[in-house]
């Protein structure tokens, strides 16, 4: 099986609120702001969410295109942001998280954070009903976490303006047919068995479906003849031979590593009717249009 | 007991932490050291990078370490919580039953941050006196959160020393037991908003009152160990925009908290050697589809000596005085060939990582 992308155009199309995570370090950002700026030049417009400081989404932009927003979800502001309704307005939401004994808790208690950032990401999906919205999640194990704190606040809290808030969040957003996940990885042996974990992990723990397996980084496979050509060279005597040999072995071992990759990535894309799609490796770090580009060729976008 | 030397390694992920933090502590254990390498890292590389079994307890790792030994240890988050627990209340066995059987307790179990960093300390600690460790290596979690990892257990301290415990066990009270008495305005606003999850919140945090002191102590230890005189951190980065950017984050942060990293470690960074691509360059045999996989390694090699030159010029112009080791790229698919080659590369920069 040759790693080359065939474009397959009859994938399952994202929902409205693609969720993008995978292992630290796999190009993520890059990814999650491609489906952005690939949706833009559909004409759907789209929406870029970050948490944190709103630094890996100017990286990834630069100047940012028309039609496409990004938004940059501060914890600590969403979590008074999402209160406020509850408490009646956003004074007697700082008040009652402002309590003496409140404001610590809630800095050390971290599903607090994480639901209000959810609950934030809702209301932006809410607010842009025909833009898709693309969310650059926190690596893996953390993003577990914070995609399973709806529901669990939900169970836990049985009834009340808090339950309320979890179950919407849950059933607006958490939920198949609202969103989808889309996991980046990288064709190396320790990072494939960790996303591979992941997705199941999301399944299970979560109820998400990953619908797209983006692997990143592929190398470009050597001419097909090449390794024979050094195995032929390799079979007689010399330096020469010795050398072929040599290259011969390096060859042998990259295809190896990158078969068994690839077959293992192919069979957990297949377990879970999620599409496999392999960026190549370029020179320079790519930039986010050059993923767009190559995300919509391969029908991924 | 003789304070350890501690080596912190942060970064960003993907960029080799967990299996440069490995090579770090054998390469310690071999210049005759007794060395425990701790990885606090969810994902639970470390004994994929050894080839090893490691588990969470201190355990003697079966390689060869020469003259020193090496020891291993990672925590499973997912029962990091019970264990924290089951240590704090070791003397409360009520209150260990009722927090068990608290609804929030329940949540919380798998999933509070930095708990499972005090769980690894407090067996690190404890293994430091028992085995007599000399140097430990602490490979920390990829995430910008884990600088947490070093707050947290200090700001949990305080909240449970502060005047908010009071008021929440009060809380927890009236909760438990429908006890007559005036609720406040803001306990009357977080009850109709929160449900009744508030009062399992408050009895949370008052039955952590009751062990406050063993509470204390464990954070006391862990600080001890990470911020004493004997500790210091490196930063590992590979050449790459991203885990410059994450790198760079870092030596900040740390700086910040006065805990200015000692060394950069630029993994990925040098090129291997293939000698057999010089003699096929010029031999007669070699056809054109094995001169195109030539060019296209001396390709790759480029691309990364770019990349290392431009991470190493930005890393000396903005923080001159961090030392950088750059180490090299091995290509293998089996990790511990891979701790064995950095190993042998760290080596010889032992005495500037544990200046």
């Amino acid at each position: 099986m040759s790693p080359t992308e065939t474009a397959d155009r009859s994938l399952t199309p994202l929902s409205p609120a693609v969720f993008v995570t995978g292992k630290g370090g796999v190009g993520k950002t890059t990814v999650a702001a491609g489906l952005a700026i690939a949706a833009v030049q559909s004409g759907q417009g789209a929406v870029f969410v970050e948490f944190g400081d709103g630094d890996s989404g100017e990286r990834a932009f630069g100047k940012l295109p028309k039609n496409l927003k990004h938004v940059v979800l501060d914890p600590q502001q969403a979590i008074l942001t999402a209160a406020a309704p509850l408490f009646g307005s956003a004074t007697l939401a700082k008040l009652a998280l402002g309590n003496f004994a409140m404001r610590p808790l809630i800095q050390s208690a971290p599903a607090i954070r994480e639901i209000a950032v959810l609950e934030m990401v809702r209301r932006v999906v809410e607010e842009h009903p025909r833009r898709r919205v693309v969310i650059d999640m926190p690596a893996t194990g953390h993003s577990v976490a914070w995609l399973r704190v709806a529901q669990q606040g939900r169970d836990l809290t049985k009834r009340g303006p808090i339950h309320d808030l979890c179950a919407r969040v849950h059933r607006e957003l958490i939920h198949p047919e609202r969103s989808s996940v889309v996991v980046v990885t990288l064709p190396q042996p320790l990072v494939m068995n960790e996303t591979i974990k992941l997705c199941g992990a999301i399944e299970r723990e979560v109820g998400l479906r990953v619908d797209r397996l983006v692997v990143n980084h592929v190398p470009a496979m050597p001419p097909p003849d090449a390794l024979s050509d050094a195995l032929r060279v390799a079979d007689e005597l010399g330096v020469v031979a010795t050398a072929a040999g040599e290259l011969g072995a390096l060859l042998t071992k990259r295809a190896a590593t990158a078969l068994a990759v690839d077959k293992a990535l192919s069979q957990a894309a297949g377990e879970r009717t999620a599409t496999l799609t392999r960026l190549p490796l370029s020179p320079a770090d790519p930039t986010a249009r050059q993923v767009a580009r190559w995300l919509t060729e391969r029908g991924a976008a | 007991m003789k304070a350890p030397q501690v080596i912190v390694s942060a970064g960003g992920g993907g960029v080799g932490k967990t299996t440069t933090s490995a090579a770090l502590a054998l390469a310690l254990a071999r210049s005759g050291k007794r060395a425990l390498v701790v990885s606090v890292d969810p994902a639970r590389r470390l004994a994929d990078a050894l080839g090893v079994a490691v588990g969470g307890q201190v355990k003697p790792l079966s390689l060869d370490t020469g003259d020193g030994e090496l020891f291993g240890l990672m925590p499973d988050p997912r029962t990091s919580m019970r264990a924290f627990v089951e240590l704090l209340f070791a003397e409360e066995p009520e209150a260990l039953a009722r927090l068990l059987d608290n609804a929030l307790y329940q949540v919380l179990e798998d999933a509070v941050p930095g708990i499972h960093e005090l769980v690894s300390m407090a067996l690190t600690t404890e293994a430091v006196r028992n085995l007599e460790i000399e140097v430990v290596v602490v490979d920390t979690a990829p995430s910008r959160y884990a600088i947490d990892f070093i707050h947290y257990p200090g700001r949990l301290a305080k909240l449970l020393g502060g005047r908010a415990v009071g008021w929440l066990a009060k809380l927890a009270q009236r909760g438990n037991t429908q006890k007559k008495g005036r609720p406040n305005r803001v306990e009357r606003m977080l009850a109709k908003v929160m449900g009744s999850v508030v009062y399992d919140v408050a009895g949370l945090f008052a039955e952590l009152a009751l062990v406050r002191k063993r509470f204390v102590a464990l954070t006391a230890q862990t600080s001890r160990l990470l911020l004493g005189p004997m500790s210091q951190y490196v930063v590992v980065t590979a050449p790459s925009a991203a885990a410059q950017a994450d790198a760079e984050y870092w030596i900040k942060q740390l700086s910040a908290l006065d805990l200015r990293p000692t060394a950069v470690l630029l993994n990925r960074a040098l090129s291997p050697e293939y000698p057999f691509a010089k003699v096929l360059r010029s031999a007669p045999e070699t056809t054109g589809s094995m001169h195109q996989v030539l060019n296209s390694l001396d390709e790759e090699c480029r691309v990364r000596e770019d990349a290392t030159d431009r991470a190493v010029e930005v890393l000396s112009k903005r923080y001159p005085h961090v030392s950088q080791v750059a180490l090299p790229y091995i290509e293998s698919s089996d990790p511990r060939e891979i701790v064995e080659a950095l190993c042998g590369k760290l080596d010889g920069h032992l005495d500037a990582l544990t200046a």
